[in-house]
């Protein structure tokens, strides 16, 4: 068979997928443009306020940061180490327990017992409006949080490593996977014991205030803005991390090719190092910026997103960070709008239909092929 | 060069064993023509050498490939290892970038033991190496690779970035382009360039011509010869064995994981049973 043949076979097998999706996407494309006009169109016809549309795309835009942030260190943890990390998730909440027990402590210290603040009120002991934890009162405390959660979840990562995953080194990527799962059962029954297991309430609910953009009447609460300022920021310092500073070339070149890497002199365990500090840390504080966006905890919240971040990951090129983003975005987004057309308790349902159409036309993702990390 | 010191050896050659001594040899020193297009079998060289390998068995994991490997290479010197497939050629370069598992025998680099250290390390001694295969970081720009290479100072060398682009001029040109996106012939000046970062006494050069479409093999060996002729020791495993040993000071033949025959290059070119067994006539 000559490449001719080959390539009309490929394209052949892939032309169905690929109408198939385009079908799908202008159908729902003209059924939006009716709903929005108020005309229902089919079985599932309905109208659609544009405020509503925009409140949907504005929130798949937040939640997809979040995913697209802890998306970044289990695209780089695979693209350095060549394994799945399942315990990626429970370390999202970690960050989460650990920062809002510091920004609790801070904002309730003194009128609240700090074993209540740090436990991030075990057992309903106080209420978040008593200990005022809210962007815009107690900004302070929200982002010494922030901190706390990406310190003490870095810091998790790297140990976690040192204990587990360094002695495994030489192994394959499988016994690797095994041994995060592992890691992730320990580490999330741990914060089942240390924080218990009733979902709370954290944060203060913040007034929501009408941003207009053209005609979209955009909803938009200082929590959201929060999450907005702090992903994009952590963002884009991750890329002039990555772009331009020694440390960062070396994870890239590590990603491209770990044996060249090694006789060049790069100093793996190091380059190693680092990859878990800030893959964690961004974990961790994906976690604390979800916290702030459900307004609730719970002791495996970040075991449950797990799937949606490798959803994002998968989409996105796994190993590539910037398709972490992208795909966290697409991710969010399709989460969120997808309740539109379907009801919300299959919204979850859609991120994967996604992922899965994705895997089926472009099985590298989104981004593989342009640089890695 | 210490190509004279190589020279004096062939006269401790054992010529029995070789059997036929070529006629056409093309040249030789006068008062030795019985033996001088019969190749050597002496292994080590009488002068200094900067790396010595003696007795040396290493191999991957339980697998051992070499047994009591001998080799030199001379300050400045230009080497070549030449056998056939699945001889060892390449693992003799990577037991000395400690990319094996050493089994016995010693490795010294400038009177020092190397065997055991870590890569990292003996890049910090003065050795660089340049493999067969996946040599740049394809995602990383040409000027990043060449950075990596200096990885263990703490300060990017402008000035020698500067002489590896006066060397290749292609590169500067490069500079802000991936390495991934570069031809065969650029790549392997990425990846010559990058091992040179830190001007190692000793370059080990794994098939260099390897994956080279044939009229740019002349040009990659000229400028092996320039780095040569700059100062740098070249150690170098090569398919295109004739070339290679037309333009070596020494080589080596490796049968097997152990030498076969030692002796200057146009000495080894012109001995009958190195041309029929390895040289393809």
């Amino acid at each position: 068979m000559g490449t001719t043949d080959s390539s009309i076979v490929d394209s052949a097998r892939a032309r169905p997928g690929l109408l198939f999706v385009a079908l799908l996407g202008g159908l729902l494309l003209v059924d939006l443009a009716a709903k929005l006009a108020g005309v229902g169109l089919g079985p599932i016809g309905g109208s659609l306020s544009v405020d509503r549309l925009g409140s949907n795309l504005w929130n798949g835009i937040v939640i997809g940061l979040v995913i697209g942030l802890a998306g970044i260190g289990l695209s780089m943890t695979y693209s350095i180490l060549s394994f799945a990390n399942f315990s990626h998730g429970d370390l999202v909440s970690v960050g989460a327990f650990s920062g809002w027990g510091v920004a609790f402590l801070i904002a309730g210290f003194g009128d609240i017992p700090a074993r209540a603040l740090l436990t991030v009120r075990d057992a309903g002991s106080a209420s978040p409006g008593d200990i005022g934890a809210h962007i815009l009162t107690t900004p302070g405390a929200i982002l010494v949080g922030l901190v706390a959660a990406f310190a003490v979840t870095a810091l998790l990562a790297v140990a976690l490593d040192r204990t587990f995953y360094k002695p495994m080194r030489d192994r394959d990527g499988i016994s690797l996977l095994i041994a995060s799962i592992g890691a992730a059962l320990i580490v999330r029954y741990l914060l089942q014991f240390g924080y218990g297991s009733d979902r709370r309430g954290v944060t203060a609910s913040v007034e929501a205030s009408n941003l207009a953009f053209g005609p979209l009447g955009l909803s938009v609460n200082a929590h959201e803005l929060t999450i907005l300022v702090a992903a994009v920021g952590l963002m884009l310092a991750m890329h002039g991390m990555l772009q331009h500073t020694k440390l960062g070339t070396a994870m890239r070149a590590m990603a491209d090719n770990k044996d060249l890497a090694l006789i060049t002199g790069i100093p793996a365990e190091r380059v190693v190092t680092a990859t878990w500090v800030i893959g964690g840390g961004l974990a961790g504080a994906s976690g604390y910026l979800y916290v702030l966006l459900r307004g609730t905890i719970q002791f495996d919240f970040g075991w449950l997103l797990l799937l949606l971040i490798f959803a994002a990951v998968i989409l996105g090129g796994i190993g590539s960070v910037y398709g972490a983003i992208v795909g966290g975005l697409v991710i969010g987004v399709v989460f969120t709008t997808s309740t539109i057309w379907i009801p919300s308790d299959f919204n979850q349902a859609a991120a994967f239909a996604v992922m899965i159409l994705m895997l089926l036309l472009r099985p590298e993702g989104l981004f593989k092929g342009v640089s890695t990390a | 060069m210490t190509a004279d010191a190589a020279a004096d050896d062939v006269g401790g050659v054992d010529a029995g064993e070789t059997g036929a001594a070529a006629d056409e040899a093309p040249e030789g020193p006068a008062d030795e023509t019985e033996t001088a297009a019969t190749a050597g079998t002496d292994h080590a060289i009488d002068g200094d050498a900067i790396l010595r390998l003696r007795d040396l068995d290493a191999g991957y994991g339980d697998l051992q490939i070499l047994s009591d490997v001998v080799l030199d290479v001379a300050d400045e010197e230009y080497v070549t290892i030449v056998g056939p497939n699945g001889a060892g050629k390449s693992t003799v370069m990577k037991t000395v970038f400690g990319l094996t598992t050493h089994m016995g025998g010693r490795v010294e680099f400038q009177g020092e033991a190397i065997q055991g250290l870590a890569p990292e390390q003996i890049i910090r001694e003065g050795i660089g190496f340049v493999p067969q295969n996946d040599n740049v970081f394809p995602g990383l720009s040409v000027r990043e690779n060449l950075e990596m290479g200096a990885y263990i100072l703490d300060e990017v060398p402008e000035d020698q970035i500067e002489t590896i682009y006066d060397r290749f001029p292609i590169l500067r040109e490069r500079s802000d382009q991936k390495a991934g996106t570069l031809s065969g012939g650029q790549r392997q000046m990425v990846a010559m360039g990058r091992a040179l970062m830190l001007d190692p006494d000793l370059l080990l050069l794994d098939e260099p011509s390897a994956g080279l479409a044939p009229d740019l093999v002349a040009d990659m060996f000229d400028r092996i010869d320039r780095i040569n002729e700059g100062g740098t020791a070249v150690l170098m495993v090569e398919q295109n064995a004739k070339e290679a040993l037309r333009r070596c000071d020494r080589g080596y033949v490796l049968v097997n994981g152990e030498n076969r025959y030692t002796d200057r290059g146009d000495v080894l070119l012109a001995d009958e049973d190195v041309r029929r067994d390895f040289l393809g006539g």
